[in-house]
């Protein structure tokens, strides 16, 4: 039926298309630029009206005058707007100026309407495609850290590594809140999601499939931030539209070729600043005062977690792998330390990334192909990636009406080893948990000689036996071992294009209508030699992934202009598609593994041991929306929006939903005259809903597999309550804004604050065990945020030879949980390290919580604030978080940054141009993993500097009681050693096993309890005195704690740097423009925390979605997520013909 | 003209075929093609993995875990201090259980939509049993209006705490009606499929055995506070075997087997899928149970335990050297012992040595850990000359190889065995109570551990040794029980408790000076059923060893024992 109106409506068009225009008098003439290159595409129109002509491929225009006296006016992006009058002139040739940056702005909107930006009332951010590709980054989304405002931008590793780009905060809490991207139409699939698993603690990055785009095709890009910005893209705008324009053959007339070339060398500077003081140990004996082992020299265990052995670079002989010499004689050496070994290990990483272009335009026909190939070489051995695509864009102009324009785009991604992070596989642990007393190069030859693809060459504990014999205990993995032999390989290949049809109806109804395809199928597979600890006999697994997006829409468009006012009203529906299938056939995690080692296929795994999985999912959205825009005069604007979703992942009766925005703009400085020095003076403001709907078949649960007990299917039911009448999300919001821009655009401010509040979250929340499950799905709630964004520019100078541009963009947002559901009062992101990301109602998102260390809280007590020692000499905790429906943990930080400025700046110098992006992060903390775990058993130096250091004071306790305000309260220190592992480092003396050591340690405290009227009553102080209670060092840290080991995350990074210089003309040769720049990226200035990790890896990828955040990684957190701080240097070569 | 028509065609057609292709129906695309409907699953589908869900962590916790070090049956040289030192401060997490009851439940729901009966009767022993375990371990707990969510009231996702005895008698009952729906001949059941019963093949008869031995197990648990109600209730099961036939010989036993394809399915802590081997080096042998196992000459010690790889011996004859090790031995002169502190193990003396800040010696052919001896992991123990926390100690007893392997005959988790029956009995006819005669049930008790790990040739001669030979004692039955509830930690420390035996003596070093009485409530139900968890630690006494702990400390006292 819908199709029967709509064929009715398009035969009308087509017989009003048979009315055309009177011939009157005529005018014809070219335009050009001032650099004297001919400008197709100029809009031409009489003032006062929407009607005209756009001039063809060579700049030619020709318009029949309605009278003589006419005025015509030439637009065209990026140039100043000319109104010429006619005068009776029958030949205008018009030279257009370049616009000054900004006011005359015209950016692309949803549904890829281009806009004059002044007339928006909403915020809407563009990029151009040159300061995306000045400095060359793998994956796009790296390139807009700190340029736009309300963005931000997390990257989770190297090269290669899933990246996740936020607008205005999370706003819901079950989705990734990646925004949509749309390239040239195409909805393209992308989410964080990429992190699988295959063999036991294997986790690996895969990347994130928009990495698929190449940065050389990009024209533009614009980020529409607000749900008013994207309320037409639907359900998926929620979290923001990124839309991106490629490059098109339009641009210039005739043939051009552009090669462009870059090179990146990385070389690592900066490690985790681990100790090389002490051997594998738990005490650091010496020769003379040790544990009696029947030989002549200590053994030193390479096994043994703890850092605290015999001192290294001290001449002290010991016993220590590899243990024998030439002979297979036990054979002493002396302890050395081998400070360079994370040095050793790290190799300098490359990039070369070059693309070859041709674009050409007639009058009938434009295209452009493009070529790119990516090979990168990691840091860490045997990590790479590559990529190849492929890309072709074109339009035919079928006759004066209408054109058809269509893109293919070919991309082959891939790796044959993606390096495992977290703990397990990953190299990097290895490698920062090898004693320094082992010299990393002799593991670089990693298999055991005569056992090559059997055992890997490995340090392992040397057990001595009754008959004088030796045999191996525990070992550790060796790195290179890790690096060269657990290989997570995968290839992604990707097709998305368009096909599109422009139809011209009339001068005022226009009518579209589009197809669009985003494909890819992605190949993993992963590969494990024998002997890995977790996989002793080998793995291998195959995963395989296929995502397909199709979506189908058409617009009709009808401008007018009466009186004093503009219109524009487009109305259109669109039809989506997506599938996705997931397919595993793999050996089971810590299995029996390979029968036959080195051969990786699923016939060399034995077939009790085999695990597959297979799941696919299919799902729709029908969509009818309509826009109009309203324009008074030049100063006041407003767009409304209305679009109704009809979506199969809901149920029946809560399927539509319907989501209006509106938007107005004035601008004062058209209203009023405010002299030449201001450009543009707007105000502006929008409301806007979006309906969100979910994933599919989120309605009822079904049974899952919870792995075959022999031959036996086990399957498990859901513990989590699915709502089978569940709701869309509603997001309302609203902005408010203004852009300034004076002295001919040179001072440029855009400011913007926003609300929006999204009700009905889908949120899983944790139900006590007892009841049966462990989280409801409720469709209640209501999570704001807020938030600022600013951005300012000048150009302080503007010469023609010298120029200086500047801008500052600043973002803060606050995301907080106003409601829950009934008898719910927090949410948890993640649990980890005794402590987690978990919001109550009225506090924000990204809160970490800690557990409570017990101090006398007894006010009349003297000792109140003190920690509460137990007669072990071990503090005291509390790990309750909630009592009474009020959170009783204490918050220790929050993961989000107070703010964050991004710098860029440019200087122009006749042929030379200097730019720089700098970024800011202010405020928020992270959780490192790596160092709780590393400290914990003393590998730092941080750890060794932090204890007290005062055995050397005739009244330890005296000085510990004068100094109470840093060692005993609550506002001083956190966890506070006094002591240290020897006694230069601080160490009292100690006694274990008979064996009298300097290793002793205390915590500052007092012990007693609390009477039955709750009065706190002493029994000692431990501050020193002679009651105190000494530990070994090693065996005291903070492992209770979450804030042990969480640290400011504040920082300055320099994103990108780059010098270029234009070389002198060659246009005999036939190079028209050729550019050479030398740049360098994400060089780390300063870190608050100071600690060797960069917090924006604070960014833990798991394997599976984490608490209620739909993410698979844990925000605020790493784990060995620690490659080496580099000073990357790149090339670049740009030259067209 | 001409070509806007073909035109006009071309559109409609492209647009025909997008609008046709669109039309699918919303609500069938969303029909979920990848899993089974718990509404209509299988019930032989569930019934393996609430066995093995039921089976593993009550093996692992009676092997290896916490458990099994407080009653000493072994000590771990590395994070083991809930182990070592009875550090149960933290709270426990019972998420996993009450998990495993939904899946239980799940299984009665769909045996009695199809008539299942055999499945019906499985799903209440396997609820009773882990039921059982949670009111052993953390004393009243959600127990009626538990597993309820899906109803959706607040009562129902935030359910009130029973008390123990409501839970025990609802146990009881229970199992009553799975010895009813179990009475039948195998022949009379719909549905059984033998594979996927992983414990008993799909014998109805072996688990209504079961079903009545528990039944046993759980009046004797309540015997000191429901005397008449389990003097009566196993009375009228021992007195009636055609309506309550238990276990009658250790063919019966309720144990489950291993696969050993891959660490999942594999007898815990093996090093056929931990290469670095550091999950079983550091178990290892407890002094409790080394101390009485030796004095007993039992022969199961050596089936469970190695000697020390490397014994110590006190001795004079490498002099001037202190400290030698001589073809496998290690000598130690006895005034450099002296001089340095240490002292040789005494089993009556050690906590006093201890505690005077000596340092052990262990000459012993099989060495075991002291339990709370040393505040940090006690892989020193022993002298051990290469002390690594989790490590191998030359100097102290690992567990036997076949511990190692990933499956094997005698590498069963047990839930209840024919021996633990025999000693039930025993104990209920120590009570007077008319069972038969504890010296019969208390040497069955015997030969049947001792059949079950192969040694049962030496019960002749066992059974004579001083301290086995029948003394008609109740520490003599417990000592007994407690040896054969080995890898049975769990129903060990319930019988302490209760008992008071084995008596046991641990080190100055415990995390209380105490041994625990109790777990702590789980984080997740303390924080998220806070109102209904407040109102239940009222029902528990604390003692003088909950501390700051509070009410729910793991040294306060459940009902059971107050």
């Amino acid at each position: 039926m819908e199709r029967k109106v709509l064929q009715v409506i398009l035969l009308g068009i087509f017989l009003s298309l048979s009315g055309t225009a009177f011939a009157q008098l005529n005018v014809s003439g070219v335009v050009k630029s001032s650099d004297g290159e001919v400008l197709p595409g100029v809009t031409i129109v009489f003032k006062g009206t929407s009607n005209g002509v756009l001039s063809d491929v060579d700049g030619n225009y020709n318009i029949n005058l309605p009278n003589a006296q006419a005025v015509l006016v030439f637009s065209f992006v990026g140039m100043q707007t000319q109104e010429i009058q006619v005068n009776g002139r029958s030949e205008i040739n018009v030279t257009l100026e370049s616009a000054t940056i900004g006011v005359d702005e015209v950016v692309v909107t949803a549904l890829g309407i281009s806009r004059e930006k002044k007339s928006l009332g909403y915020s809407v951010a563009e990029v151009k495609g040159e300061s995306i590709q000045m400095v060359a980054q793998e994956n796009v989304l790296n390139s807009l850290a700190g340029k736009v405002a309300g963005v931000n931008i997390s990257s989770t590793g190297g090269p290669g590594s899933s990246v996740s780009m936020v607008i205005r905060g999370a706003s819901s809490l079950t989705s990734d809140n990646q925004p949509l991207f749309v390239v040239d139409g195409i909805p393209m699939n992308n989410t964080l999601n990429n992190v699988s698993q295959m063999g036991g603690d294997n986790k690996a990055d895969y990347g994130n499939a928009i990495s698929d785009l190449n940065p050389a095709d990009i024209e533009s890009l614009s980020v529409l931030k607000g749900p008013s910005a994207a309320a037409l893209y639907g359900s998926r705008a929620g979290n923001g539209v990124v839309l991106i324009t490629t490059k098109s053959g339009k641009q210039k007339k005739g043939l051009g070729i552009t090669v462009t070339s870059n090179t990146v060398v990385e070389t690592p500077y900066k490690y985790l600043p681990m100790h090389h003081m002490f051997a594998n140990g738990n005490r650091p004996y010496t020769q003379d005062n040790r544990p009696n082992n029947g030989l002549p020299y200590q053994v030193i265990d390479p096994a043994t977690s703890g850092w605290v052995g015999p001192e290294l670079d001290k001449g002290i002989l010991a016993y220590q792998w590899p243990y024998f010499n030439a002979a297979g004689e036990l054979t002493s050496t002396p302890l050395v330390s081998h400070p360079d070994n994370y040095k050793n290990f790290f190799e300098t990483g490359y990039t070369t990334d070059n693309t070859v272009s041709i674009s050409d335009a007639t009058e009938k026909i434009d295209y452009r192909v493009s070529y790119s190939n990516m090979q990168n070489k990691g840091v860490i051995p045997n990590s790479d990636l590559h990529k190849h695509s492929f890309s072709l864009n074109s339009s035919i102009k079928l006759n004066e009406k209408m054109s058809v324009s269509s893109s293919i785009n070919f991309t082959t991604s891939g790796a044959d080893n993606r390096p495992a992070g977290n703990r397990g596989a990953n190299p990097m642990q290895a490698l920062y948990e090898l004693n320094p007393h082992i010299d990393v190069r002799a593991l670089k030859d990693y298999w055991e000689e005569g056992r090559e693809g059997l055992q890997q060459k490995a340090p392992y504990q040397l057990e001595i036996n009754p008959d004088g014999t030796y045999s191996k205990g525990d070992f550790i993995n060796n790195p290179y071992f890790l690096a060269h032999e657990v290989n997570n390989g995968f290839q992604r290949d990707r097709i998305y294009g368009h096909v599109k049809l422009d139809w011209k109806l009339t001068q005022k109804l226009a009518f579209q209508i589009r197809y669009t395809h985003d494909q890819f199928h992605e190949f993993r597979d992963t590969k494990i030699a024998m002997s890995y600890s977790k996989e002793p006999n080998g793995y291998y697994g195959l995963a395989n992934l296929y995502r397909r997006e199709q979506n189908a829409d058409f617009l009709f468009s009808y401008d007018t202009q009466q009186g004093n006012f503009n219109l524009s009203v487009s109305a259109g529906g669109n039809y989506m598609y997506q599938y996705a299938s997931n397919n595993t056939t793999k050996a089971k995690d810590g299995g029996s593994g390979l029968i036959v080692p080195g051969i990786y296929s699923i016939s060399n795994i034995i077939n009790t041991n085999i695990q597959y999985s297979s799941a696919w999912s299919r799902k729709a959205i029908y969509s009818a929306y309509a826009l109009a825009s309203v324009g008074f005069k030049d100063f006041a604007y407003l767009d409304l929006t209305a679009r109704n979703d009809w979506s199969s992942t809901l149920p029946e009766e809560n399927r539509s939903y319907f989501y209006p925005s509106a938007s107005l703009s004035f601008l004062f400085n058209n209203m009023v005259e405010m002299g030449s020095a201001v450009s543009l003076a707007k105000l502006r403001g929008g409301v806007a809903m979006v309906g969100n709907d979910t994933e599919p078949y989120q309605l009822l649960t079904t049974m899952t597999d919870a792995g075959a007990w022999g031959d036996q299917t086990r399957l498990t039911s859901s513990g989590t309550l699915l709502l089978p009448n569940l709701k869309p999300e509603i997001q309302t919001s609203w902005e408010v804004g203004a852009d300034l821009a004076l002295y001919d655009n040179r001072l440029r401010f855009e400011g913007t604050y926003y609300s929006s509040e999204n009700e009905n979250q889908v949120l899983n929340i944790g139900l006590p065990p007892s009841s049966g499950y462990n989280a409801k799905q409720i469709n209640a709630g209501l999570i704001s945020s807020k938030g600022l964004e600013l951005s300012l520019g000048a150009t302080p100078v503007k010469t023609n030879d010298l120029s200086w541009d500047v801008n500052l963009v600043y973002s803060r947002n606050r995301t907080r949980i106003e409601e829950l559901s009934e008898g719910f009062n927090y949410i948890t992101l993640w649990t980890d390290a005794k402590g987690g990301a978990v919001t109550w109602v009225g506090e924000e998102i990204g809160n970490i919580i800690d557990k409570k260390m017990l101090r006398v809280e007894d006010k009349k007590s003297d000792y109140y604030g003190w920690p509460i020692i137990d007669d072990e000499g071990w503090d005291s905790s509390d790990g309750t978080w909630e009592r009474d429906g009020k959170r009783v943990a204490p918050v220790i930080g929050n993961f989000n940054p107070d703010f964050t400025l991004g710098i860029q700046t440019t200087l122009h110098y006749k042929k030379w141009s200097l730019s720089a992006s700098l970024d800011w992060r202010k405020g928020g903390q992270f959780v490192s993993q790596t160092l709780r775990y590393g400290e914990s058993d003393l590998h730092s130096q941080r750890w060794i500097d932090r204890t007290v250091k005062v055995n050397h004071l005739d009244d330890v306790a005296g000085y510990i009681k004068a100094n109470a305000g840093q060692y005993l309260s609550p506002d001083g220190m956190f966890f506070v050693v006094v002591g240290g592992p020897t006694a230069e480092t601080g160490g009292f003396e100690h006694t274990e096993g008979g064996i009298t050591l300097h290793d002793g340690v205390f915590m500052p405290g007092v012990v007693g309890e609390y009477d039955d009227n709750g009065n706190f009553v002493a029994q000692y102080e431990n501050i020193g005195g002679d009651e105190t209670q000494y530990i070994r060092y090693q065996d005291f840290y903070g492992w209770d704690y979450t804030r042990t080991a969480t640290f400011d995350a504040d920082f300055i990074k320099l994103r990108e740097i780059s010098l270029s210089y234009q070389l002198p003309s060659m246009k005999s040769i036939g190079i028209q423009n050729a550019t050479v720049s030398l740049y360098s990226r994400n060089l780390i200035l300063w870190t608050k925390a100071s600690i060797g990790i960069d917090p924006e890896m604070a960014f833990q990828p798991e394997s599976s979605e984490q608490g209620s955040s739909g993410s698979m990684f844990k925000q605020g957190i790493e784990r060995f997520n620690v490659a080496p701080w580099t000073i990357p240097v790149g090339i670049k070569l740009n030259v067209s013909f | 003209m001409k070509r806007k028509k073909i035109y006009q065609n071309i559109l409609l057609l492209v647009f025909l075929m997008v609008t046709v292709a669109s039309c699918r129906d919303l609500t069938d695309l969303n029909v979920n093609p990848n899993g089974v409907d718990p509404l209509t699953v299988n019930p032989n589908l569930v019934v393996p993995t609430v066995i093995t869900a039921t089976a593993i962590p009550y093996l692992e916790m009676g092997y290896h875990g916490d458990i099994a070090g407080v009653m000493q049956y072994v000590q771990k040289s590395g994070w083991g201090s809930g182990l070592n030192n009875f550090d149960w401060i933290s709270e426990r997490s019972w998420d996993s259980y009450y998990s495993n009851l939904r899946n239980i439940r799940l299984l009665t729901e769909r045996s009695v939509a199809e008539g299942y009966e055999f499945h019906h009767g499985v799903s209440l022993i396997l609820r009773a049993f882990t039921f059982g375990y949670i009111t052993d371990g953390w004393g009243d707990a959600p127990y009626n209006a538990a597993l309820n969510a899906p109803a959706g009231e607040q009562t129902d996702m935030f359910p009130a705490f029973d008390t123990q005895e409501t839970i025990y008698k609802g146990i009881i009952e229970d199992l009553k009606q799975a010895n009813t729906l179990l009475s039948k001949s195998t022949e009379a059941y719909k549905g059984i499929v033998n594979e996927a019963d992983v414990i008993f093949n799909g014998d109805p008869l072996k688990w209504r055995k079961m079903a009545n031995s528990l039944m046993l197990r759980y009046y004797l648990r309540v015997s000191s506070k429901l005397t008449d109600y389990a003097k009566s209730g196993i009375e009228e099961i021992i007195s009636d075997p055609n309506t309550y036939p238990v276990f009658t010989s250790i063919e019966d036993d309720a144990t489950m087997s291993y696969i050993g394809t891959s660490n999942s399915d594999s007898w815990p802590a093996n090093t056929t899928y931990d290469a670095s081997e550091s999950n079983f080096s550091r178990i290892q042998l407890g002094a409790g149970l080394r101390d009485v196992l030796v004095e007993l000459h039992d022969p199961r010690l050596a089936v469970w335990f190695n000697k020390a790889k490397v014994p110590i011996q006190v001795s004079k004859q490498y002099a001037p050297e202190t400290d030698i090790r001589v073809d496998g031995v290690r000598y130690i002169d006895p005034d450099y012992m002296a001089a340095n502190n240490m002292v040789i193990y005494n089993r009556n003396n050690w906590v006093a040595d201890v505690s005077a800040g000596k340092v052990l010696v262990d000459t012993m052919e099989y060495v075991g850990i002291p339990t709370a001896y040393l505040a940090a992991e006690p892989y020193t123990y022993n002298l051990n000359p290469s002390p690594v926390q989790g490590g191998y100690n030359e100097h102290v007893s690992a567990l036997t190889d076949m511990y190692r392997d990933a499956a094997g005959d005698l590498l069963k988790a047990r839930l209840i065995s024919y021996s633990e029956v025999c000693f039930i009995l025993a104990e209920a006819a120590k009570k007077g109570w008319s069972v038969g005669a504890q010296k019969n049930w208390y040497e069955k008790g015997i030969q049947a551990s001792l059949d079950t790990w192969e040694v049962g040739d030496r019960y002749d001669a066992y059974i004579m040794n001083d301290g086995v030979i029948y003394d008609g004692s109740l520490e003599q039955i417990m000592t007994q029980k407690w040896i054969a509830n080995w890898t049975v930690a769990v129903e060990s420390w319930c019988d302490w408790r209760r008992t008071g035996y084995p008596q046991l003596a641990f080190g100055p070093r415990g995390r209380r000076n105490a041994m625990p009485l109790r777990f702590r409530y789980d984080a997740n139900e303390k924080n998220r059923n806070s109102d209904n968890y407040s109102d239940a630690i009222e029902n528990l006494v604390e003692t003088p060893f909950t501390a700051q702990d509070g009410k729910d400390s793991s040294w306060s006292k459940i009902w059971l024992l107050q």
